[in-house]
């Protein structure tokens, strides 16, 4: 309660607004956001048969790690929950729309940089496929107790 | 349906504490042994706030009260905090934190008369107050919190208008 006969500053209390909606509202929401692209982006690497062990390891580890940092610097109360929610339901609607993955090398800096293929460009779908070419699938044989297993 | 809502409405308004008002005497106990009352700051103005020490919102808050302390001390603006919490180590606090305004110690039953808050409601911490030059509580927290009156910001804003005004004594 602050009585209305103050003259009060407008600017502090603009400035103070402002922070109160980047803590509470955008900020959950770019955490939310962050954390669930950089697992989907890291996680698809991963899946798709990349080769270089250390790179899949440092991107799931700079993923947790940023995610646990967002989760440490938010204001923990009711009214983060919903733009939270948003920014995961965002992160989720654009990684499924993401067909793939690849690694390849950055052109200027040649080191491995992501690149996304969408599901909208057949093209590049159908060039990753032909890069992949056929995948040699592990023969089967039953066993008694476990169902399968892979051959020898 | 809609009269009982009125009435709760009206309850609801009538049970908050209103400002301005005259501020109630207050005594502030400080480790050193003396006792510095409210009323001996009459004629400048005074941030008083009742905080836990264990508290971080406290904590952070305090830090924020000794720069407004540091920038307004010497215009006649007085910080002043009493620790409400059961047994708190107010040397402890005042030194880790470099504050050098007036720590007190104080009570439960004695911070809820001195802000109007009843026996049983809940309140949030810190609690802050402002009073003017002439003892008039002219902000207050509400009782579940007022981040805006923990902001450094919006203080310096109401403390340099608060100044600005003629003292009458």
């Amino acid at each position: 309660m602050i009585d209305s006969g103050l003259s009060m500053p407008l600017m502090p209390v603009i400035l103070f607004h402002l922070k109160q909606i980047f803590w509470f509202d955008v900020w959950p929401a770019i955490v939310g956001f962050t954390t669930i692209f950089c697992y989907q982006i890291y996680m698809r690497i991963g899946l798709s048969g990349a080769r270089n062990k250390w790179l899949i390891f440092t991107l799931a580890s700079l993923a947790s790690m940023l995610a646990l940092f967002g989760w440490t610097t938010m204001v923990r109360t009711t009214q983060m929950i919903p733009l939270y929610g948003c920014g995961v339901g965002l992160a989720s609607l654009l990684a499924s729309q993401i067909y793939a993955v690849t690694l390849p090398r950055h052109t200027r800096f040649r080191i491995p940089f992501p690149k996304a293929i969408w599901r909208s460009d057949e093209r590049a779908i159908r060039r990753l496929h032909k890069a992949m070419g056929p995948q040699p699938v592990p023969r089967r044989t039953a066993t008694p107790r476990s169902g399968y297993r892979d051959a020898a | 349906m809609k009269l009982a809502w009125f009435l709760f409405m009206a309850a609801a308004a009538l049970a908050q504490v209103k400002v301005p008002r005259p501020a109630p005497e207050l005594e502030i106990a400080e480790p050193s042994g003396r006792t510095a009352k409210l009323s001996s700051y009459r004629g400048d103005v005074v941030l008083l706030a009742f905080v836990v020490t264990s508290c971080p919102h406290c904590q952070a808050a305090s830090k924020e009260f000794e720069k407004l302390q540091m920038e307004f001390g010497q215009r006649g603006f007085h910080a002043a905090e009493v620790a409400f919490d059961e047994n708190p180590d107010v040397a402890a606090y005042t030194s880790r934190f470099g504050l050098t305004f007036p720590v007190g110690r104080g009570t439960d039953a004695g911070m809820r008369a001195f802000l109007g808050i009843a026996p049983h409601d809940r309140l949030a911490t810190p609690q802050v107050v402002l009073i003017d030059r002439i003892g008039m509580i002219r902000a207050q927290s509400e009782r579940l919190g007022s981040p805006m009156l923990q902001s450094g910001d919006v203080l310096r804003g109401l403390i340099a208008a608060m100044l600005g005004r003629h003292s009458i004594l």
